[in-house]
């Protein structure tokens, strides 16, 4: 019975596409990527690279057909590239919505939109981020100024070269797992592939795409700005976690005995008298909240960065 | 007739909005091995044909959620003819909720049933 519906649904098309059906699978691409105008980037590279699958595997699959015949077939069971943009729109948005756990409710009032970034594990996958940015950009920074002056310095004998495409190339795969970790903690929507040009090109060409390509670029500059950031992020965190958690475990250790600063043999605290611990908690919960609030800022802001840095919007704008 | 044509063709693609995630996890729950996008695709269009009524580009999307999910997981490896191919295998979590997933598919099935039985057209 289903035959008849793939059957009714292509008909319908092939009159109104026969006419433009692309011819090659980079000519389908292109008509893909042109529909898809407008959409999440990480959507668009998500989407071309499912269809340059299917179609490169349908083509495998009948060895005696050209690219042409194929995605005529296609056009059917895959879809044309306009069906295809507008199925990833549809489901990107329905699946999403239907297999995550429901958002808590937004709370109304002011103390409750406060305090209510508590109740939320974005908060807390933020903060790690905080924390780790800083051995994650010291890491990048390292790695992109020791590979940039290896290989420009051994530029002079011919190994430069090649040493040069390595690095970039390891520059790639470590776009990759940022977008990952970028992802997993701060909840920005980054590829899912490895990105992949056009496969069939000779070497040369995909490596001279790599030089061409802005967002190899943009990853070398995101990787060096990972150090300053990757350092405040950490102080800010650090301070502010270090701050609101003594001020509310103050009073405990004060009973317990070890909450003292001995100056020349005076109590530093010794003016904080019980009256006062209350307040030092309830400053301490404050702080706590607004270091919670700082992460989950930082957590959009640098992500809305690492997005514009490691994915190719530019490409797809 | 084209008015019940759409319609028709409207209740399918509610029904397999429904049960096509159900239908991707059942297939790679029996799978031997990780399986890709176009295997799967495949698959189903030989053996599933009433589950997916539209177009098979849009499974794709599915098995990237069920993966993000946690009920897949995934691994690309290289292939001779085109992109590095994704596969994905179904994780111990996938399993569990497929067998409830299961469970509830038959209760709808044998419920839809009994309220269809006996139905004179």
């Amino acid at each position: 019975m289903n035959a008849t519906t793939i059957d009714a649904g292509s008909s319908n098309e092939r009159a109104a596409a026969d006419a433009g059906l692309p011819r090659s699978i980079p000519e389908y691409l292109e008509r893909l990527r042109a529909a898809l105008a407008g959409a999440d980037p990480a959507l668009v590279q998500d989407a071309l690279y499912d269809a340059e699958e299917y179609l490169r595997s349908e083509l495998a699959e009948n060895p005696g057909r050209s690219e042409a015949e194929v995605i005529a077939s296609v056009a059917g069971s895959y879809g044309a590239p306009d069906e295809v943009a507008e199925i990833y729109r549809d489901t990107e948005v329905k699946v999403q919505t239907a297999l995550r756990p429901p958002a808590p409710k937004p709370r109304k009032s002011l103390l409750g939109r406060f305090f209510g970034v508590a109740a939320e594990p974005r908060t807390y996958a933020a903060l790690f981020y905080m924390l780790l940015s800083l051995a994650t950009g010291i890491f990048y920074f390292t790695w992109v100024t020791t590979g940039l002056s290896v290989s420009m310095g051994l530029m002079v004998l011919i190994v430069g070269l090649p040493l040069l495409i390595l690095f970039l190339g390891s520059v790639r795969v470590l776009a990759l797992v940022e977008g990952r970790l970028v992802e997993a903690m701060l909840g920005e929507r980054m590829p899912r592939r490895p990105l992949y040009s056009q496969r069939g090109r000779p070497l040369l060409e995909r490596i001279k795409d790599m030089f061409t390509d802005p967002r190899t670029w943009g990853t070398l500059l995101y990787m060096l700005l990972m150090l300053p950031l990757g350092t405040v992020y950490f102080t800010v965190a650090v301070t502010g976690l270090s701050i609101s958690l003594s001020l509310i475990f103050f009073p405990l250790l004060r009973l317990i005995g070890i909450g003292t600063v001995q100056f020349d043999g005076y109590d530093v605290f010794a003016a904080w008298e019980p009256w006062s611990w209350p307040a030092a908690v309830l400053a301490g919960v404050v702080v706590l909240f607004l270091t919670m609030h700082i992460a989950r800022l930082v957590g959009q802001i640098h992500g809305q960065l690492a997005k514009h840095l490691l994915v190719r919007s530019a490409q797809y704008g | 007739m084209d008015e019940f044509d759409s319609q028709r063709r409207k209740f399918q693609k509610e029904l397999s909005s429904g049960t096509v995630s159900l239908a991707l996890l059942a297939v790679l729950g029996g799978a031997a091995e990780p399986m890709y996008g176009y295997q799967i695709a495949k698959r189903l269009e030989r053996e599933g044909e009433g589950v997916l009524s539209g177009k098979q580009s849009a499974l794709y999307p599915v098995l990237r959620n069920l993966g993000a999910a946690g009920l897949l997981d995934s691994h690309v490896e290289p292939s001779v003819t085109g992109p590095p191919r994704r596969y994905y295998r179904i994780t111990e979590a996938g399993r569990q909720v497929l067998r409830e997933w299961v469970a509830a598919w038959r209760a709808t099935r044998d419920s839809v049933d009994s309220v269809l039985q006996g139905l004179d057209l």
